[in-house]
């Protein structure tokens, strides 16, 4: 046998992925109910404004129009200035969903790229980069991104960077430690001494057995990004012009809706917010037992 | 514990403290549209004011200068001047941190009880009833933001019926003596504590759930039930003493997402806290406090990361041999 | 009266959608001062019989039919209160010496004087200190080393210190699962030594469970061989087991093989036979001889019908259909 076949052959034996994975966080309870509930929001979030037809920027007629409880022209009542909750309601949720996947994306590449860089190399790679992780898994996450969101300006593009550049160590030790146990097996190190490229060997071997890990933790960056755009736009940090959910409560404390009893004006946004980041929790948690079959317990 | 170890943990403490205060110059005083920098170009500040803050910071001098005046500001306690109140950051951050403190305190403490015993009891009834509601309850808190809670509690306590104050520290115009004092501040700590507590006991008791259920089936649990040992001196001594090594780090992680929270319930509460000083500073552009404030922010957590540490070291012998 | 009586004892395991028998029918009784072994390949049952005993059996275990009498007294059915009395105090377990047979976070003084002051509350922390010091000292750990954690002790040492603190409570029956498996072989060689002159010394009976058929004949007087869940033969260790392989008296097939495939070091030279194939699938029915599949001996009627316990001498008893009398 060639030394072409050999290797694939050997290769042949580590590709075990997992196809299953799918269909075993559907046969979790807590992963069904994370998965329905996401696409549900989805679709809400998604369809919401383009079937109702609508003028968002619509405002009140007359001052009579603030801040009403719901009605039958106004199913979840008015803001401060008059305008159709169920209508801020639908067109909100596309802002919090984006800023949460952007961060969430340049969290996870940075994270696992440096986890799996850091874990694969080792030696000074390792220790530098494991330095620079831990200074920044020090730093308290809400002051620092407010401080970054105060310094560097409320655009969409800006938030989603200082959230998401806060969001990578977690993800990066987690991966690291995965492939240095990984980086052990017995498979992995005949590859090696047979001489593959490290590129090779990080992208068709180590790569597929970390992607379980990745997506469970992708999971719950996403959860922690949405309720962080969230925060930051509540403290008056968001994007003043494309309205978020997290900018509507900012709103209706603003505008004392609190005092006045507007319950419709901030528990409809909070839903939203709520039902979003715990569809995902409940995936990523599903995900996390489904990959740790021992954490459910004594049978 | 070994003298040297925590000689070495000093010395981290001390470059990760020295690291923290030039990234905080760097952010604040060197990037480009630094804002101290523009402030001092721009009409907010009287000339004499600006001369002030210039002389202060020695902006007229190269950028390294002024690096070793910030260090040097930095060890005398001196954290610049606030925009907004025009008096030291210092002074405008004195009750602030107390007030913190307090909230922050109490709330941790009560997480910490609350979160583990739901926590042991989810995970030594894993997989029934109680465990499951448990962890959805948990899950679900857990997915609520801060702030969110905070106006629901406030719906809840405040608005519809009013048995508790949602608002400040202290009613105003209050007369009695100290103790009618204390009480009335312990009224007012009532549902910020709670909001913090009900959204962080809730992960708490998802971690110590994991934690405990991965100790329970080691071998020395097998050992002690052989043993004869009561089930409480099972649970309590055995398995969760060895519980708790992952669950002090995740303490220490933890202290950074209390403080995130407390910024959030301190700004819906009105609680005058160093989280409320923060939203104004941002709300009113004023930049030195909002420095201040993030630098004693981020020193916090570094603290609480170090004794964490050193309360691990005292926990697990196996990690004290090296 | 026997200090311990196993009659017809089974065992079944919740697994997935059905269940699997891991002891079938177990019969096995313990004199007092005896030591007896129960010898077989891992997945026999051994070790789920060594913890039926003390009821340590995890949660999706169940016991549907037998007795277990301890002292004349039943297990069977104890509620975990009642069974925790007797627990250390009437039977002791003494668990692989793996690393985490013993908290990792507690002193080994702690772990020995806790179980004292758990079956004896009134024993004051002095009177345990001395008891905790000369166990130590009975299995030959010095005193100064039992303020140590067991990541300080050496593989042997921690076995010792298991099984000092097994005696605690000075119980009548000790059970010793896989005692010497995961040590060097010096280590095993002392261990081996140290629980038969403890035997003997305190008049303990001992219930020694283990793979390796050099073990228990060090220590064993009798022994039992288990395969597939049932005990396929048992008897004396000086009959069974003889000296070395020519006096071996082993009349079933297994056991035979079992012989073969534990060279003496010390015998003349002979080539070690292994067994070749698998013990059967548990959760399936079985019919007939449970060895069938890997007996060299095995005749049709051996497939199709279970034999029974066939008695060879006194207390050597054998279930296989070529030893019945015709």
């Amino acid at each position: 046998m060639s030394l072409t076949e050999i290797v694939q052959e050997t290769e042949g034996e580590s590709r075990r992925s997992r196809p299953g994975l799918a269909r075993e966080l559907w046969h979790d309870r807590m992963g069904r109910a994370g998965i329905i509930m996401a696409i549900v929001m989805l679709l809400i979030i998604g369809a919401g404004p383009v079937i109702l037809p609508f003028n968002a920027q619509a405002f009140g007629t007359s001052a009579a129009s603030i801040l009403q409880g719901p009605s039958r022209a106004d199913w979840l009542g008015t803001t401060e200035l008059g305008q159709d909750v169920f209508r801020e309601f639908l067109i909100g949720g596309r802002i919090s969903l984006y800023v949460g996947i952007s961060a969430t994306i340049i969290a996870i590449v940075l994270g696992a790229g440096l986890g799996l860089i850091s874990g694969y190399y080792g030696g000074w790679r390792d220790t530098v980069l494991m330095r620079f992780t831990d200074f920044f898994l020090v730093l308290p996450t809400l002051p620092l991104i407010i401080v970054l969101a105060a310094l560097f300006g409320q655009s969409i593009l800006v938030t989603s960077l200082v959230i998401g550049l806060t969001s990578w160590p977690q993800t990066a030790r987690i991966i690291r430690s995965q492939v240095l146990s990984l980086r052990e097996r017995p498979l992995v190190m005949r590859i090696c001494s047979m001489g593959a490229r490290d590129v090779r060997i990080m992208g068709k071997h180590i790569l597929p057995n970390v992607a379980p890990l990745i997506l469970a933790n992708l999971v719950l960056v996403l959860s922690g990004s949405i309720l962080a755009q969230a925060a930051l736009a509540f403290l008056g940090l968001g994007d003043p012009v494309q309205v978020s959910w997290g900018t509507m409560l900012h709103n209706a404390f603003d505008s004392g809706a609190m005092s006045a009893g507007a319950w419709w004006y901030v528990l409809t946004p909070g839903a939203g917010i709520v039902a979003l980041v715990l569809a995902f929790s409940l995936m990523g948690h599903a995900l996390d037992r489904v990959l740790n079959p021992l954490r459910r317990g004594r049978p | 514990m070994s003298a040297r170890y925590l000689l070495r943990k000093t010395a981290t403490l001390a470059l990760t403290l020295y690291l923290t205060v030039s990234a905080n110059f760097l952010l604040f005083h060197v990037l480009p549209g630094s804002p101290v920098q523009l402030l001092a170009r721009s009409g907010h500040y009287t000339a004499g004011a600006r001369a002030q803050l210039v002389k202060l910071f020695g902006l007229n001098h190269p950028l390294v200068t002024q690096y070793v005046i910030y260090l040097n500001n930095m060890i005398h306690g001196n954290l610049g001047f606030s925009y907004v109140y025009r008096v030291p950051v210092t002074t405008v951050m004195g009750s602030a941190i107390g007030n913190t403190v307090l909230l922050v305190g109490t709330a941790t403490l009560l997480t910490i009880v609350i979160g583990v015993w739901f926590g042991v009891v989810s995970a030594t009834r894993a997989n029934s009833m109680p465990d499951a509601s448990i962890t959805v309850i948990s899950l679900g808190l857990w997915s609520m933001p801060d702030f969110f809670t905070g106006m629901i509690l406030i719906f809840i306590a405040g608005v519809w019926t009013h048995v508790l104050p949602v608002s400040g520290i202290e009613t105003p115009g209050l007369v009695a003596d100290t103790w009618g004092r204390v009480l009335d501040v312990a009224r007012h700590l009532v549902l910020p504590a709670l909001t913090l507590v009900l959204v962080n006991a809730a992960e708490f008791s998802l971690i110590t759930r994991n934690s405990m259920v991965d100790a329970l089936t080691e071998d020395y649990v097998l050992t002690a039930r052989a043993k004869g040992l009561s089930r409480r001196a099972i649970v309590w001594h055995h398995a969760l003493r060895n519980a708790l090594l992952p669950i002090t780090t995740a303490t220490a992680l933890y202290v950074g997402m209390i403080l995130g929270g407390a910024i959030q319930v301190e700004t819906v509460f009105s609680w005058p806290g160093m989280g409320l000083l923060i939203y104004s500073s941002v709300e009113q552009r004023d930049y030195p406090a909002l420095e201040g404030c993030f630098l004693l922010f981020a020193m916090a957590v570094i603290l609480t990361n170090f004794v964490s540490d050193i309360v691990y070291q005292m926990l697990d012998a196996r990690v004290r041999r090296n | 009266m026997s200090l311990l009586a196993i009659h017809e004892l089974s065992v079944d395991y919740a697994l997935g959608g059905g269940s699997l028998r891991a002891v079938d029918s177990v019969s096995l009784e313990v004199e007092r001062g005896e030591s007896v072994g129960v010898v077989g390949e891992s997945g026999c049952g051994k070790t789920t019989l060594g913890l039926a005993i003390p009821l340590l059996l995890p949660d999706n275990a169940t016991i549907p039919q037998g007795s277990i009498q301890l002292n004349g007294e039943e297990l069977v059915g104890l509620s975990e209160e009642a069974m925790r009395r007797h627990r250390w105090t009437d039977v002791a377990f003494i668990f692989q010496g793996a690393m985490n047979a013993l908290n990792p976070v507690q002193r080994v003084d702690r772990q020995i004087r806790e179980a004292i002051r758990a079956h004896e509350p009134t024993t004051t922390k002095d009177e345990a200190d001395d008891r905790v010091l000369s166990l130590l000292d009975l299995v030959g750990i010095a005193p100064s080393r039992a303020r140590s954690y067991p990541h300080e002790f050496s593989g042997g040492m921690r076995q010792r210190a298991m099984i000092a603190m097994s005696l605690a409570c000075q119980p009548s029956l000790l059970i010793a699962d896989e005692p010497t498996t995961a040590l060097d072989v010096i280590s095993q060689a002392q261990i081996l030594a140290l629980l038969a002159s403890l035997q003997r010394r305190e008049s303990l009976s001992l219930l020694m469970i283990s793979h390796d058929l050099a073990a228990i004949k060090r220590v064993c007087g009798r022994l039992l061989v288990m395969y597939a869940g049932i005990v396929v033969e048992s008897g004396p260790t000086r009959l069974l087991l003889g000296h070395g392989i020519r006096d071996a008296q082993a009349a079933h097939p297994y056991t035979q093989a079992l012989i073969r495939s534990h060279p003496d070091l010390q015998g003349e030279r002979q080539l070690a036979e292994g067994l070749t194939g698998h013990p059967p699938d548990l959760s399936r029915p079985m019919v007939g001889c449970r060895f069938a599949d890997r007996c060299p001996k095995a005749e049709d009627r051996c497939r199709m019908i279970a034999p029974v316990p066939v008695t060879l001498a006194p207390g050597h008893l054998a279930s296989c259909h070529l030893l019945e009398a015709t």
